[in-house]
């Protein structure tokens, strides 16, 4: 086979040894035949054969020796697709390309992203392979433009739809009430031509052929490259109820069971009540992501900009960094940026879930998006296009919702399967109706299901056929598809709302299954601003020498206690001069030289250390812990000099947000450097139930790995940055009070608002998703369960009737939007906390009002 | 990618032809009409088809990448 040639991106490389050792490990890739590699563009060409390398092996040698290949990602949006199998044919379909490595297609999304190297496979070589199985593609473009387009694409959907239900339901009902003519009340009013075999052949036709025309093109395509979706069950289905009923309409004879079984009304209601189906789902799968929606909306159109002393109105889009901007009172904030002038209050709910206005005055932050509600105030704008902080937002809550559940892995291997096992058991009903059923228990009573026709002159092939062909529709592969993702969708969109972004679908499930919550103390239960509240002495030292040689310490510190120390010093007027040297002592203090005195600071484990007697004041230190506060000794000289008390106080809710955490069974912990005797008192105010005390910030991730290893799913909830590597352990890590700089956060789930009553929310809100997805997913197994056998015909025998198949095909379509409506109750649902919250905010505009 | 497509086309089209060939063979023991054991024979060679071609593309596909 020819050889062929990639230009692969790789990460990571710094010198010339970098690039040896990429080339060497590409060489020894299987196929791989000639290897190039760019220091200066960061890149490796490589001669293979496409027979024996794939980019894959490529990859993984190179991420094993510390490099990475860097491929493009692409987000495509893929319409067409109406059931779990359109699916695992998209997916088949790009996967199978030698470019990509990942591809992950989201039915409710309507969409696909795509991870390739370019130079393999061009996105253009993407679309043509999912045009090829059938569907169509079209790269998505971002923020208002792409609410536009896809706003667009769905109304065209919603309107052919339309279209075809009015077509095919207007005929389908002429057809109804042609067939029904001879039976009960309608010779009164129904004219007798209408029952005529050949009329109604002529008012179906254009029903199977206009609106029923998309099933047999859409299943001839994939049939042509060996897949089978929903639409070919419906087009065998409504192929083979027209068909006989052409047969019976002009060749009675035939032996189909002649003019007696000419079910006109099964081939068209069967497609006027499919396609009333797909439209219903086209208009409700909309409104699943409508959260998203909303958010968009909120990116302003119009900035009015201060340029040369001239207030000018221009695109938002069109706004630089360090523009001043001018916002008048009940405007949109167009971008995120610093206020220079002007005080006013501003309703900040939509991005952060804050239920009352937040003042903003020079020096505040002010968020794009946001509405000013009573002054004027001039701004500067500090972030604008894709990084303001509704941009990154909304670009988290879509790239979420692009991710797979692992609870969707069940629904996807069944799905994948479905529909070849609804044929078979098509085939298996057939063959049994048709050697075996007939035979024993037909009867020329037989009725179709809730229809006043009997099949008195229907032979064993009609009914085989009839009851087969009503298997196939009955079936409804759309809501084992559609369970999981609609609610993640509608899941992620409702976080948003509350300033709750969860990075992906299985954060979200990770959310709801978790049994512990750990949270860092300082900065996330305590405000992270300490104070010095004891200085006690222990020789001849007074309390603000003390005080003084420990901020001398502190000085150069950056930790919080070292900057509260500095703080209380400065506070009373103590001259701190530098040390002569300094170094911090990780989890125990610091040391430092001040005019040839040693002094140490830090806690009992330094002291031990450096063998100092802390006998008289070891019961000082133990009282003052037991109050919360932390005790630092001081040492000057090997001598003990006293101790430094620093306390931080508590968030308001962290007490409230502990308790919720309780009521939902959950347990708490609390992971902190302080000594055991302090974290305790703290935790105790709390009412946290374990303590992970004296844990140095190296250790937490590995205290977190001790508590999944006694079998606990455990969220670590810190700030983004300190406790990086903690929250990457943990199953499900929270960051708090990012901010608006979202996109920089670590962490499975974001939080927008530094409250910890949105980590009670967050849980809420995945439960409540977690609770959809399980009845969504109980639902399409359980329909299907029950609708398949009824429809294979357990009844006949004790009745004597069976499902046509158009009372089928409204079962199906039925079943499916069963499903998207369900997903739609989360558009009402308010995670408990914050309804408490709301009419607690409710109430204090109302006295404030009064 | 051809030689994969013909070779499974002449599998599936024949274990189907296969299957509709004992269908018949099977309604020559009751009292059917022709119709209904060619319409029957047609359907379940139909049926046949559409589960094997997926199946046996999958598979041929594999075995000529292996």
């Amino acid at each position: 086979m020819a050889s062929k040639k990639a230009s692969l991106t790789i990460g990571g490389m710094t010198c010339a040894s970098c690039v040896s050792h990429v080339e060497k490990t590409l060489k020894e890739v299987r196929g791989v035949q000639r290897v190039v590699v760019n220091l200066a563009t960061g890149k490796a060409s490589v001669d293979y054969d496409p027979a024996q390398a794939t980019l894959e092996a490529m990859k993984k040698a190179v991420d094993e020796i510390g490099y990475e290949v860097v491929l493009s990602a692409a987000n495509l949006n893929v319409t067409g697709m109406t059931c779990a199998s359109c699916v695992e044919h998209v997916q088949k379909a790009v996967s199978e390309l030698p470019g990509v490595t990942k591809a992950v297609v989201n039915l409710a999304t309507n969409s696909a992203r795509v991870e390739y190297e370019p130079s393999i496979t061009s996105l253009a070589e993407i679309k043509k392979a999912i045009e090829e199985v059938g569907y169509e593609a079209t790269e998505q473009v971002e923020g208002q433009e792409a609410l536009d387009r896809e706003k667009e694409a769905r109304q065209r959907e919603v309107r052919r739809q339309l279209i075809n239900l009015i077509i095919s339901g207007t005929l389908g009902m002429a057809v109804m009430l042609g067939m029904l003519q001879p039976y009960w009340f309608f010779p009164s009013f129904v004219p007798a031509w209408l029952n005529n075999k050949v009329v109604l052949f002529f008012l179906t036709t254009p029903i199977v052929f206009g609106p029923g025309r998309q099933f047999f093109i859409n299943s001839w395509n994939g049939l042509r490259r060996g897949l089978t979706d929903m639409n070919l069950l419906y087009a065998t289905g409504i192929g083979a109820a027209y068909g006989i009923a052409v047969v019976n309409t002009f060749w009675p004879d035939a032996g189909f069971g002649g003019k007696e079984a000419t079910f006109y009304e099964a081939a068209a209601l069967l497609t006027a009540f499919i396609i009333l189906g797909r439209y219903l789902e086209a208009v409700t799968k909309g409104r699943t992501s409508e959260a998203i929606r909303r958010l968009m909306k909120l990116q302003p159109k119009k900035a009015r900009v201060i340029r040369d002393g001239q207030e000018l109105e221009i695109p938002a889009e069109e706004v630089q960094i360090d523009d001043l901007l001018l916002v008048r009172p009940g405007e949109a904030i167009p971008v995120d940026g610093r206020v220079e002038e002007g005080y006013s209050s501003v309703d900040q709910s939509m991005i952060t879930g804050e239920s009352l206005p937040v003042e903003k005055k020079a020096g505040d932050e002010v968020i794009g998006g946001t509405i000013n509600k009573t002054g004027a105030f001039k701004f500067r704008a500090t972030r604008v296009g894709k990084d303001t902080a509704l941009a990154q937002i909304i670009k988290l809550v879509e790239d979420a919702q692009t991710t797979k559940a692992p609870i969707q892995k069940i629904a996807d291997k069944v799905a994948g399967h479905f529909i070849l096992g609804v044929h078979a058991l098509a085939l298996v009903t057939f063959l049994f109706w048709f050697f075996v059923g007939f035979d024993l228990w037909f009867t020329p009573e037989s009725r179709l299901l809730l229809t006043p026709y009997q099949l008195t002159a229907i032979g064993a092939f009609g009914l085989a056929l009839i009851i087969s062909i009503t298997v196939l529709v009955i079936s409804c592969p759309c809501a084992v598809g559609l369970a999981t993702p609609s609610a993640i969708m509608a899941g992620s969109g409702k976080g948003a709302e509350y300033g709750i972004l969860f990075k992906g679908a299985d954060a979200m499930e990770g959310t709801a299954r978790l049994d512990v919550v750990i949270f860092d103390k300082t900065g996330t239960l305590t405000k992270g601003e300490p104070s010095v509240t004891d200085v006690l002495t222990a020789g001849e030292l007074s309390p603000d020498e003390v005080l003084h040689l420990a901020a001398v310490a502190e000085k150069n510190s950056e930790h919080p206690l070292g900057e509260a120390i500095v703080r209380g010093a400065t506070e009373r007027a103590l001259k701190l001069e530098d040390a002569q040297s300094f170094s911090a002592i990780p989890g125990q203090g610091v040391e430092a030289q001040l005019n040839g005195r040693t002094i140490l600071l830090g806690n009992r484990r330094l002291m031990a250390e450096r063998k100092v007697e802390l006998d008289g004041l070891l019961l000082d230190a133990e009282r003052l812990e037991n109050e919360g506060k932390t005790a630092m000794f001081v040492a000057v000289n090997g001598k003990p000099a006293g101790i430094v008390a620093v306390a931080d106080t508590l968030k308001e809710t962290s007490a409230q947000a502990v308790e919720e955490l309780h009521r939902l069974g959950l347990k708490v912990a609390m992971i902190t450097g302080d000594n055991r005797r302090t974290a305790e008192a703290i935790a105790k105010k709390v009412g946290i139930d374990r303590v992970l005390a004296e844990v140095l910030p190296e250790d937490k991730a590995s205290e977190v790995k001790k508590l999944q290893a006694e079998g606990f799913k455990v969220a670590m909830v810190g700030d983004g940055v300190n406790d990086a590597p903690a929250l990457a352990q943990a199953d499900v890590g929270i960051a708090i009070g990012s901010g608006t700089d979202v996109a920089k956060e670590t962490g499975h789930v974001i939080l927008v608002k530094d409250d910890l009553m949105d980590v009670v929310a967050a849980l809420q809100i995945s439960r409540q998703t977690l609770r959809l997805i399980k009845q969504n997913l109980l639902w399409a197994f359980g329909y299907n369960t029950l609708a398949i056998p009824l429809g294979m015909g357990v009844l006949y025998p004790f009745f004597a009737q069976v499902v046509s198949p158009e009372l089928a095909a409204l079962l199906m379509a039925t079943s499916s939007l069963s499903v998207t409506l369900n997903t739609l109750r989360m558009r009402g649902f308010v995670p408990a906390v914050r309804r408490q919250q709301r009419q607690e905010a409710s109430e204090q505009l109302q006295a404030a009002a009064a | 990618m051809k030689k994969v497509s013909t070779i499974s086309a002449f599998i599936y089209t024949g274990i189907s032809a296969l299957a509709a060939g004992l269908f018949l063979l099977g309604t020559l023991g009751g009292e059917y009409t022709p119709v209904e054991r060619i319409g029957g024979a047609v359907w379940v060679f139909l049926l046949s088809m559409i589960i094997l071609m997926p199946v046996v593309t999958s598979a041929v596909k594999k075995r000529v990448k292996a």
